[in-house]
């Protein structure tokens, strides 16, 4: 059954010329008729599916239209044309942290980060401690997170995300997180949520990642599809480029 | 509402951050407006304070104006620069924008509450009795929370695509503060002035605030059909303005 279905989907940016970023250089560049628009086509008619518990893996070179699909698969982004539909819950790892907050304690940020993500926050809450003690910060959760070192923040934003199963996981290039023995660690639980049944799709420029995880590949090149296909193949193809 | 623990969280954060580095943290709430308070009362009090009605005290009358005001002022800035301030969330993680406007707009709420607690202090001290009417100043908070939360949904798609629309709202909102009764009596002014100030909806808020809370001013039915039509078609055309723009603005975060 298809669990993420994108159909005809087009994303195009409105962009003023001469970028008038201000009221007042909108207002000048219109009495002078020099404010243009101009369309940018971020994604031309996309279309695919995938199942449940298929890993697809997304390819394609910076500036391809990666990242403007994850956004419109998480519902970000609407699609300016076509139709995206998601069914389950989604677990967007799209930037760890997103919404970490530096003067808030370890343990309020896993609330806070837990509550954007829509989730039962009295469960979180009795699953706090856990979630600390496997990012290896349990002795410091209850201070703010700008004593936390980086490595830290990363760790515990990964745990959190990470600590409720999905149906829809949306990966973005976090497969590599801390130092090595965390890395190992987290490759482990990342491989064990994407072999669970998840539908996941997947950015990333680890072709070896890529080979060994994703059934399927879609190869972006410009904003639009340029291969589809069984992983290896596009892989292949994709190397060969 | 799957969204109300997290506009809960907010709230608390919003409430709880910005004095989070300070010794008596969240008690500057209390403390803020009577200090603003304190000031203007010593600058203005000798002017403005044997102007107003008889039977109508000058510190109740300035912090009222005060306290409204800013839960108004700031409130609005706040909830109007919440959702970019937010962008890193929402390009990641879908949650509906509005809930950040929304929980600026009661964070604002929350704080105008605690104020009532030094003004009914301030009351007590210029013997300027609380009414029976009191229980209204829920209905006028929660209606001026509609006007901000209104407003401020109008105001962040302007926020995010125009840079200088900031500087330019926080100057129209200085005018307006100006336009507002908040140390000085209407009567001071000329016709044409009253006029004006007559028409800015906050002096009805106003007005009604102080009447509710203790029998401070004197508001006309004028003043409550005009804040029910104000705050309603603030909220209304404000949740339609986003959604309709929204789409276009997000790709600008």
């Amino acid at each position: 059954m298809a669990v993420i279905e994108v159909k005809n989907v087009n994303v195009t940016y409105r962009v003023l010329m001469k970028k008038s970023g201000s009221l007042k250089e909108l207002f000048r560049d219109s009495i002078k008729g020099k404010a243009r628009v101009v369309d940018y086509v971020a994604l031309k008619d996309i279309s695919f599916t995938v199942d449940e518990s298929e890993v697809v893996a997304i390819l394609g070179r910076n500036g391809a239209g990666k990242s403007t699909l994850l956004k419109v698969l998480a519902g970000v982004l609407p699609p300016t044309k076509g139709v995206r539909k998601v069914t389950g819950s989604i677990a967007p790892m799209i930037e760890l942290g997103a919404g970490f907050h530096q003067e808030m304690t370890g343990a309020e940020n896993v609330l806070f980060y837990s509550a954007l993500m829509g989730r039962n926050l009295k469960s979180v809450k009795a699953r706090t401690p856990a979630i600390g003690e496997w990012a290896g910060v349990s002795d410091h959760m209850g201070f703010p997170l700008r004593t936390f070192s980086s490595g830290m923040v990363a760790r515990l934003a990964f745990s959190t995300a990470t600590d409720e199963q999905a149906e829809v996981l949306l990966v973005d290039e976090v497969l590599s997180v801390g130092d090595a023995d965390f890395q190992t660690k987290s490759k482990a639980r990342m491989e064990e949520l994407i072999k669970s049944g998840a539908a996941v799709v997947l950015v990333s420029h680890d072709m070896t990642a890529v080979r060994t995880l994703a059934d399927r590949a879609i190869w972006l090149e410009n904003g639009h599809v340029k291969m589809i296909g069984k992983a290896s193949d596009v892989v292949d193809a994709y190397e060969a480029n | 509402m799957k969204y109300l623990p997290l506009i809960r969280l907010l709230v608390n954060r919003e409430l709880t951050l910005r004095y989070k580095r300070s010794v008596i943290g969240i008690g500057w709430t209390l403390l803020n407006p009577v200090l603003t308070s304190a000031v203007l009362w010593y600058v203005f009090s000798f002017v403005f304070a044997s102007r107003l009605p008889n039977g109508q005290q000058f510190g109740p009358y300035l912090m009222a104006g005060i306290l409204l005001n800013t839960f108004f002022g700031q409130g609005l800035m706040q909830s109007a620069d919440s959702i970019a301030s937010n962008g890193g969330v929402l390009t990641k993680i879908y949650v509906p924008p509005q809930v950040f406007a929304i929980s600026s707009a009661l964070a604002g709420l929350t704080n105008f509450f605690i104020g009532l607690l030094p003004l009914a202090v301030v009351c007590y001290i210029s013997g300027q009795p609380l009414a029976w009417t009191l229980p209204l100043v829920l209905v006028i908070g929660v209606l001026l929370a509609f006007l901000v939360a209104g407003l401020g949904l109008t105001l962040s798609i302007l926020f995010i695509r125009f840079d200088d629309s900031r500087n330019i709202v926080s100057i129209l909102l200085l005018i307006l503060m100006y336009l507002t009764p908040i140390f000085y009596p209407v009567s001071i002014m000329n016709s044409t002035m009253q006029n004006i100030i007559h028409w800015n909806p906050i002096t009805s808020y106003l007005d009604i605030f102080r009447w509710a809370f203790s029998n401070n001013a004197t508001p006309t039915l004028f003043s409550w059909v005009y804040i029910f039509t104000w705050s309603i078609l603030a909220l209304l055309l404000g949740t339609y303005i986003f959604k309709k723009y929204w789409p276009r603005t997000v790709a600008m975060l």
